[in-house]
């Protein structure tokens, strides 16, 4: 049995025997009519607090804390757990009035922003590694410009050289596009690549009207646009990676200052304060 | 109206010295010193004198009775002459204990935590003003050596008791020691203690270089020591010599054969080198043994790397890589010694960079060696060779750690590596976390670029790898460039370094960055002759002053990076098959 899979079986099993205890216990509460909505919201709001501190610990990566990666695990198997109290706290049912909904969708958004990057995270980092020579995210605009760049050098020289105006009718008219844009984030995730194929496709086909230079130079082309497809997939995958980040964590602390007005007004309500 | 920029000389070489207070009268007492003395000064070029080396190159240190002088297992920049009194060399490994030796000092947890508001806005500052050096690890020390005129010494404590115990070796007036570790950039080998009161000239490194250079018969001198020394020493670290008898052992060091293949200074030729094509740089390569030749002996890698190769068809297949302590032709002895006829070379043994190995004579192996091991130890040698000799396209294929993988680390020369940057892309999610911890433990200045060559999804970040032989301290004029004493990570000195650059070009991996300093305002610090930016070496330092180690590797969210010792070659494996 690989590593992997053993520490999967150990998390998973533990998560399971939580849930269960947990399952229980709330069972236990309702029954003796405890305010199982106080224990499992105080357990909440502490499970969030928890979780957040993930994001305190990048930030002091010179202290002998955790490694990141054992508390990614946790910060995963915690977040799980976290979702199975949240049930319990709203009872499997729709919260009513509007700040709990409001409550309730900002607690949606963290878990399903969390996991969405934990997809990708796992889902497009091997695609990546299949695409060409890795880029440096920083480097991706000059490297873009650059590719336009080298193509119209390429298209002129055809011109110049052959006096045919087929390569660059045919670049203004298709390609020009395709080299100039940036691809959105969900472009990877997406049918990438199927503009590339027919553009591909084109410039191939192409070639029939072509004399022996100019088919040189669209068999460059043709490789500039396999260039150009990899940055693509390269900048929508590595922004897609940033930026789901963008809404887990300004959407937690929205979640953590909602959660503790929404706990001081629950227990001042319940007489408990 | 426009602010003041700072303004410094630039650093020279020797604006350090080894020891300020090392006098023009001591200079001239050690000119009159036999050997220093016959050496022709005329040789030594006029911005090198040797009156200039000795000043500035050497200090002369007074040691009492049972002070250690060097210890085992150091790394070690410099070598020692004795000029008076005698120095006993432990040739048996003494305990850390009474070595004095200590964990490596780390910051403390308030000082690490203080980082997080501390660090400069601007990147790569350093304060002149107040003579703190910003970003420096090993300035506080430099600073409190300076402060206090002191020299922290180790002293041994039962001399008596430890010199009965132990082996050893007695030098006296007019003798050198410790140039192996100084020239071969490697831990020192044994322990030296002064036995008497004892009087010697530290030479640096660099001081000793030059004055191998301008004078042969120094080099002559020295290179005699450095082939008998490491001889006797290497032999002893071989395990199946471990427990010999010491006339055994002599006899065998008498027939052993000291040899060296491939270019010392390698670094210069590896980037024509690495860009050439599989067979050119095969070709370039010299071969230590060729498959199917008969054993002339068994070969003992002393030091530096090389290559285990097998024919296939029309190239050769790399097998694996061998390093210090590694052996090679004992499997083809053994089939000699037990066939009728000689038994070829299964593999070709070629250098990688440079390769010192030693040769034990095929018929002083049969004779003395072949009969320490048991029929079982050799059945299962030969089976292990057996398995190495079967070659499986269709298994190596899919294989992370294949051939290709071994091909890819051999040809680049990160076998040299001990902490080299290993990303796994198919984990990595480019949230250069791992840039950041680095950042955040270095002033904000990161210390490597995640980016370099990539094999079977597998990349070998620009970071330093802390090399085994790390070539870039070959030509640093001031020694700003070193190996921490203990645990050996290749640091450079802030303060002493002039930027002059040549480690950054000497480095066959380019992980050395050159930067323009800056003060706490952002202006870039200039040099007062030439009002250019004043230039510094910066390179990973492995978080050697932190309390965690390298940030990089605990800031990995993903677990996708490591920091890989190459000779661990079954650790790298499980780490790459895992």
């Amino acid at each position: 049995m690989s590593p992997l899979l053993v520490r999967r079986l150990c998390f998973t099993c533990g998560l399971l025997v939580v849930s269960a205890l947990m399952f229980f216990w709330w069972h236990v509460w309702r029954a003796a009519l405890r305010p199982d909505e106080i224990y499992t919201g105080l357990i909440l709001i502490l499970l969030v607090l928890g979780l957040a501190l993930f994001n305190a610990r990048k930030k002091l990566p010179f202290l002998p804390l955790v490694r990141a990666a054992t508390w990614l695990q946790i910060h995963i198997y915690a977040g799980w757990f976290c979702l199975f109290v949240f049930l319990l706290h709203i009872r499997f049912r729709m919260p009513g009035g509007a700040f709990e909904i409001t409550l309730a969708l900002v607690f949606c958004i963290v878990i399903l922003s969390g996991f969405f990057g934990l997809y990708i995270s796992r889902h497009l980092p091997p695609r990546l590694a299949r695409s060409g020579e890795p880029l440096l995210y920083e480097r991706m605009p000059a490297f873009r410009l650059r590719i336009q760049r080298e193509v119209e050098a390429l298209v002129r020289q055809a011109e110049v050289e052959t006096e045919s105006s087929t390569l660059s009718n045919f670049y203004v008219q298709y390609l020009r596009d395709f080299f100039t844009e940036k691809p959105s984030a969900f472009y990877a995730l997406g049918r990438a690549g199927r503009k590339w194929h027919t553009l591909y496709a084109e410039t191939s086909a192409l070639d029939r009207y072509l004399n022996e230079r100019e088919k040189a130079i669209a068999s460059e082309i043709r490789d500039w646009l396999e260039t150009k497809r990899n940055l693509d997939f390269q900048y929508a995958s590595q922004r897609l990676l940033k930026l789901w980040l963008f809404v887990h964590i300004p959407f937690t602390y929205s979640l953590i200052l909602l959660g503790l007005a929404h706990g001081f007004v629950a227990t001042l309500y319940a007489g408990r304060w | 109206m426009a602010e003041s920029l700072t303004r410094i000389s630039r650093p020279q070489r020797w604006d350090v010295p080894f020891d300020p207070s090392m006098s023009e009268a001591e200079v001239d007492r050690l000119l009159a010193i036999p050997p220093l003395s016959t050496v022709d000064q005329a040789r030594f070029p006029p911005t090198i004198p040797l009156r200039g080396i000795l000043h500035n190159d050497a200090r002369i240190r007074r040691f009492e009775p049972g002070d250690i002088i060097v210890r085992e297992s150091d790394y070690g920049n410099s070598a020692f002459f004795i000029l008076s009194g005698e120095v006993r060399i432990v040739l048996d490994p003494l305990p850390s204990e009474m070595l004095g030796r200590r964990p490596p000092q780390k910051k403390s947890f308030l000082a690490s935590l203080a980082q997080l508001w501390s660090r400069p806005r601007q990147p790569e500052v350093r304060d002149y003003s107040s003579g703190k050096i910003a970003g420096s690890t090993d300035a506080a020390k430099v600073r409190a050596r300076q402060a206090t005129g002191e020299e922290v010494r180790i002293f041994l404590q039962d001399v008596p008791g430890v010199l009965e115990k132990n082996r050893t070796a007695r030098l006296g007036p007019g003798e050198l020691f410790g140039e192996i570790a100084a020239l071969s950039r490697a831990p020192r080998t044994a322990t030296a203690i002064a036995e008497g009161p004892a009087e010697l000239l530290e030479l640096r490194w660099q001081g000793l270089r030059e004055i191998r250079k301008y004078a042969p018969e120094w080099k002559a001198h020295v290179d005699r020591l450095y082939r008998e020394r490491s001889l006797g020493t290497h032999l002893r670290e071989t395990p199946f010599l471990k427990n010999v008898s010491d006339e055994v052992l002599q006899r065998v060091a008498e027939h052993t054969l000291f040899e060296s293949y491939g270019d010392f200074e390698w670094n210069a030729s590896y980037r024509t080198v690495r860009e050439a094509s599989a067979q050119e740089r095969l070709a370039k390569e010299p071969v230590i043994a060729h498959e199917g030749d008969y054993p002339n002996g068994l070969i003992l890698i002393r030091s530096g790397f090389a290559r285990l190769s097998r024919k296939y068809n029309n190239g050769e297949r790399t097998i694996s890589y061998l390093g210090k302590g590694d052996v090679f032709g004992l499997a083809s002895l053994f089939g000699t010694a037990r066939e009728s006829g000689p038994v070829g070379l299964q593999f070709s043994l070629r250098a990688i960079g440079y390769v010192d190995v030693l040769v034990i004579p095929t018929p002083i192996f049969e004779e003395l060696i072949a009969p320490r091991f048991s029929a079982e130890e050799i059945h299962a040698l030969q089976k292990r060779v057996q398995n190495e000799m079967q070659i499986d396209l269709g298994r190596d294929a899919g294989a992370t750690f294949g051939p290709e993988m071994i091909e890819f680390l051999v040809e680049q020369r990160y076998v040299n590596g001990t902490a080299t940057m290993l990303i796994d892309l198919d984990r990595c999610t480019r949230c250069d976390d791992c840039v950041r911890a680095c950042a955040a433990s270095h002033d904000n200045n990161p210390k490597f670029i995640r980016h370099g060559r990539v094999q079977n999804g597998i990349m070998v970040a620009n970071a330093c790898m802390h090399c085994v032989d790390p070539v870039c301290m070959i030509g640093c004029p001031t020694g700003a460039i070193h190996r921490e004493s203990i645990e050996g990570q290749v640091v450079i000195n802030d303060l002493t370094c002039v930027g002059c650059a040549t480690c950054a070009n000497s480095c066959p991996y380019d992980n050395i960055q050159m930067v323009e300093i800056r003060d706490h305002r952002g202006k870039f610090i200039l040099d007062e002759a030439t009002q250019t930016p004043i230039l510094k070496a910066t390179k990973c330092d492995l978080c050697v002053d932190q309390l965690g180690g390298p940030a990089c590797v605990r800031a990995c969210p993903h677990d996708a990076l490591i920091r890989a010792d190459m000779r661990e070659i079954d650790q790298l494996e499980r780490w790459l098959n895992r």
